[in-house]
């Protein structure tokens, strides 16, 4: 039943996924990207990290999705133009390209098919052990992240600041 | 809920929604439908950790894709910033015409 | 023997008399250079004699004075050590003595025309000359031998070219250094051989190996020796490579006088008599070396003949003088050519000084044809300069006599016939070119300008005391070596060396190859004939009939003639044969070589880093989704390289 629940969500992903490649109207596709984040969400809650799946919900498609979508809006990016790529080579060494590395991860994946993995038989919604290693082993990396952040956030100030004379867009 | 997910299902999601992000970001040519893509990829990736770290009943992996999340947060803020300029200078988002490192 | 005077003192003493005067002379001016290096030398010889003296008179036992251990490499060690046995003591005596006496003879001569600068330089080198001859006269092996004869080359080259400002002197040192080079190369190649045979260069274990097992070594030292006689022939002027020699005229006087006459240029005779053990043990070195002794003293006094430049004449003479030297060397007669080293010492130095006095007074002019009637202006030296003319001629009883007549006895004891002719011939010559100076220089009537004619006048004591001391022992120095016809025991100077000159001949072999009184008389008698054949010409020609039967055949024979007086054109063969096909070779090096291929090729380097350069820089198209590609198409890649190897 879970595994039936995770494929279900799996290819609702996968499918949203490549909506968002093939739209071209860049807002619906980050809006199809959304839809896809939530599928993801159902997926990790059924590989048992409940917590992952909030913050994916919260921070992946809350935030940072939403972010694009500002920069979209504001900007008022126009749509994909049809045309010729004017490079084909490009279109036809990628094709080439995906189509020997999907050959690859499918016989790479087929050595790990068989369920050796999965421990026992139910999915856990146990955070606590979580937020245990987190703030133990794992507290420097988690308090660097905030420095991180911090100068994640200087940088994008910066880069997207006015020049001097220009005007507002 | 009943039964554990076979690892092998989550690597085949995995490897199918980073095979999808991967030909967005070769195939398209807005910039933000590139980034987009590589999100993707990098949601593919946290995938197969979240897979892995529950096929081996440790909670390494979803700490893991914890950071990744966070770091991707502050990767994309940057990278729309530059999109952002980029697009006040060039008034186009197709990457074709983004060529100033060109010989 | 004195042990408080060590023998290295005497050459340490020149060396100081170098540093001072080469470092401080030009500071402290003439007197200090005078008394530094003329007192030096004078020391040496002092020290020297006080070594000597004894030795003379008491047992001539060789003594080997070791300073200290030098070289010490695998198989091979070289002492600094010294020697002090009969031929060695020869050596040093009048190299210390004569050199003495030169350096006086400077003092004079150089002091008026010199700058501080230049007297300086000039002693310093003289000094270090002496330094380099004594080591090469007193060393105990072939290395400390080959530093000698390399300080010599050394300083003949920087007093050659004393008077560097003149193109010609600078030309001439480099040419006698080039050439000296050459000989010089045998002469390595010769110690090489030595070494690789007996395993060491120690004259002691040297000669003692071979003469301890002759079998062994002989078919070996054919070609050792003619590689030592080669470096002979460059430093003592012999043909081939004689060359130098008369270019080396533009230096000082003195210096033709110390090193061209009677120092440097014996080195070779000492070496190939110190080598007498070697030589012995292959018949046809020595055969060569008699030969080309021969053919040079012969070549260079037809030369001689037909010279206008009185150091030239000069010059040309010792060449053949030497040639005597080797010849008698080379029949075995190792004495008679260390008898007329001696005599050649004292006569030769006396002409070059005189001929220097002439020079001095006649303000600078070397050519002959205008000299003349100098006889009444310029006593002393005229007489001295006589006596060694008649020294030189082989008149007895002068020493060059009693030297020359030994050698001609020597080689006509080993029936030689025919080098015996040439030898005799050569006699004559020489009798007849000195005469020919002497009579175109001091008698006649004076040919030069009015203004020259006025400068003329004797020179100072310091000049004119060494010529008398010269000429005295000019004249009395062949007396040590009386032939046999005057008595067994006559022949000190046989005596004294023998032991090292002739070790393996033993009494039996001297007996048979002994010639009858009757024989000697009768070449004696035949030598002075042809001396004063010659002698008789020259004035007949020069004196009386004012040098117009030379000229009639001068103008009759005039291609012969120029011949002659253009020494052969021998330079301008060798310019030709080596010197310019060397240059070309020099030129293709540098123009194809050097600068075509080898910059060529780095040239060619820099341009294919520039080529790529310009080919690579297509690969930065500026557009991202190329760099994505590549780097995807990179990944895929190297996953299936992982494939090929993993699975």
């Amino acid at each position: 039943m879970a595994r039936l629940m995770f494929d279900a969500a799996a290819i609702f992903t996968v499918l949203f996924a490549a909506v968002m490649v093939v739209h071209r109207h860049p807002v619906k596709s980050v809006l199809a990207l959304v839809v896809s984040f939530f599928g993801l969400a159902v997926c990790y809650v059924m590989l048992s990290a409940p917590f992952i799946a909030a913050i994916q919900v919260i921070v992946y498609a809350g935030a940072i999705l939403v972010l694009f979508l500002f920069v979209l809006l504001l900007l008022n990016v126009p749509e994909e133009t049809r045309g010729r790529d004017p490079r084909p080579i490009q279109r036809i060494l990628s094709g080439g390209a995906l189509l020997v590395f999907a050959v690859y991860l499918l016989g790479l994946l087929r050595g790990h098919g068989a369920p050796a993995g999965g421990p026992g038989g139910t999915v856990s919604f146990d955070v606590a052990p979580l937020a245990r290693l987190l703030f133990s082993r794992y507290l420097l990396p988690f308090e660097a992240l905030s420095v991180l952040l911090l100068a994640a956030l200087v940088g994008a100030f910066v880069l997207a600041q006015q020049e001097k004379g220009e005007t507002r867009r | 809920m009943i039964g554990g997910i076979p690892l092998g299902d989550a690597l085949l999601a995995s490897g199918a929604l980073f095979l999808v992000g991967l030909a967005g970001a070769l195939l398209r040519r807005s910039a933000i439908s590139i980034f987009l893509s590589i999100e993707v990829m990098m949601n593919a990736a946290n995938l197969a950790l979240i897979g892995y770290g529950s096929a081996l009943g440790t909670r390494e992996g979803q700490i893991v894709v914890f950071f990744v999340i966070a770091i991707a947060a502050a990767e994309a803020s940057v990278g729309l910033a530059i999109f952002v300029a980029l697009f006040r200078h060039k008034e186009t988002i197709d990457v074709n015409k983004i060529n100033l490192l060109k010989w | 023997m004195n042990p408080a005077l060590p023998l290295w003192l005497v050459p340490a003493l020149p060396l100081a008399g170098f540093l001072a005067c080469g470092l401080l002379g030009k500071k402290l001016g003439k007197s200090f250079v005078t008394a530094a290096g003329v007192g030096s030398v004078g020391l040496a010889t002092a020290v020297a004699y006080a070594r000597l003296l004894p030795f003379f008179s008491g047992d001539h036992a060789p003594v080997v004075e070791r300073i200290g251990p030098w070289i010490t490499a695998g198989g091979f060690s070289a002492d600094l050590a010294m020697r002090l046995d009969p031929l060695s003591a020869l050596m040093t005596s009048f190299v210390t003595f004569v050199g003495f006496l030169i350096h006086v003879y400077s003092v004079g001569y150089m002091r008026h025309d010199e700058t501080e600068a230049g007297y300086a330089r000039y002693f310093a080198y003289l000094n270090l000359f002496m330094f380099s001859m004594l080591t090469l006269v007193l060393a105990q092996n072939f290395v400390l031998m080959f530093v000698g004869w390399e300080g010599v080359g050394l300083c003949s080259y920087l007093l050659i070219g004393h008077y560097y400002e003149r193109q010609y002197a600078a030309d001439a040192g480099k040419k006698a250094f080039v050439v000296n080079r050459i000989g010089d190369f045998g002469f390595l190649l010769g110690m090489f051989g030595l070494f690789s045979l007996f395993d060491s260069l120690d004259f002691d274990r040297v000669f003692g190996s071979a003469a301890a097992d002759p079998a062994k070594y002989a078919p070996f030292l054919t070609v050792v020796c003619l590689c030592l006689f080669l470096g002979a022939v460059g430093k003592s002027a012999q043909v081939p490579l004689y060359v130098w020699l008369p270019d080396a005229m533009a230096g000082p006087t003195p210096v033709s006088a110390l090193i061209h006459a009677a120092t440097m240029v014996t080195a070779g005779v000492y070496m190939v008599a110190r080598c007498n053990v070697l030589f012995r043990l292959a018949p046809e070195a020595m055969g060569v070396v008699a030969v080309i002794g021969a053919i040079t003293a012969i070549f260079a006094g037809i030369i001689a003949v037909a010279q206008n430049d009185i150091k030239k004449v000069l010059a040309y003479s010792t060449v053949s003088q030497l040639g005597y030297m080797f010849l008698a060397c080379g029949v075995g007669a190792y004495v008679a050519g260390m008898f007329h080293v001696l005599t050649h010492a004292f006569f030769k130095a006396c002409l070059f000084l005189g001929s220097g006095s002439v020079i001095h007074a006649m303000g600078g002019e070397q050519d002959m044809r205008r000299m003349g009637g100098l006889k009444s202006k310029l006593p002393v030296t005229y007489w001295t300069f006589l006596i060694a003319t008649l020294a030189i001629a082989g008149i007895p009883p002068l020493a060059g006599f009693f030297s020359k007549d030994a050698i001609l006895a020597g080689v006509f004891e080993h029936e030689r016939y025919v080098l015996w002719g040439i030898a005799l011939f050569t006699a004559g010559l020489t009798a007849f070119y000195m005469f020919r100076l002497v009579s175109l220089t001091f008698e006649g009537s004076f040919r030069g300008t009015g203004e020259q004619e006025h400068h003329l006048h004797e020179s100072p004591p310091s000049m004119t005391a060494p010529l008398v001391v010269l000429a005295v022992l000019s004249f009395t120095g062949g007396w040590i070596g009386l032939p046999r016809v005057f008595g067994e025991g006559a022949d000190r100077f046989t005596a004294f060396l023998s032991p090292i000159l002739l070790p393996l001949a033993s009494a039996e072999e001297k007996a048979e190859h002994a010639l009858s009184n009757g024989t000697e008389w009768l070449l004696m008698a035949v030598s002075v004939a042809a001396a004063v054949a010659g002698l008789l010409l020259a004035r007949s020609w020069y004196v009386r009939r004012s040098g117009r039967p030379a000229e009639a055949i001068a103008a009759s024979f005039p291609a012969a003639y120029a011949l002659v007086a253009e020494k052969f054109r021998v330079d301008e063969l060798y310019d030709a044969l080596v010197v310019r096909p060397f240059d070309w070779l020099a030129r293709m090096l540098w123009k194809v070589v050097d600068v075509l291929i080898i910059d060529g090729i780095l040239n060619a380097g820099a341009f294919l880093v520039e080529l790529a350069g310009d080919l690579l820089r297509f690969l930065q198209t500026g557009n991202v989704r190329n760099y994505a590609l590549t780097l995807f198409l990179g990944l895929v890649g190297l996953l299936l390289l992982v494939i090929g190897f993993g699975t």
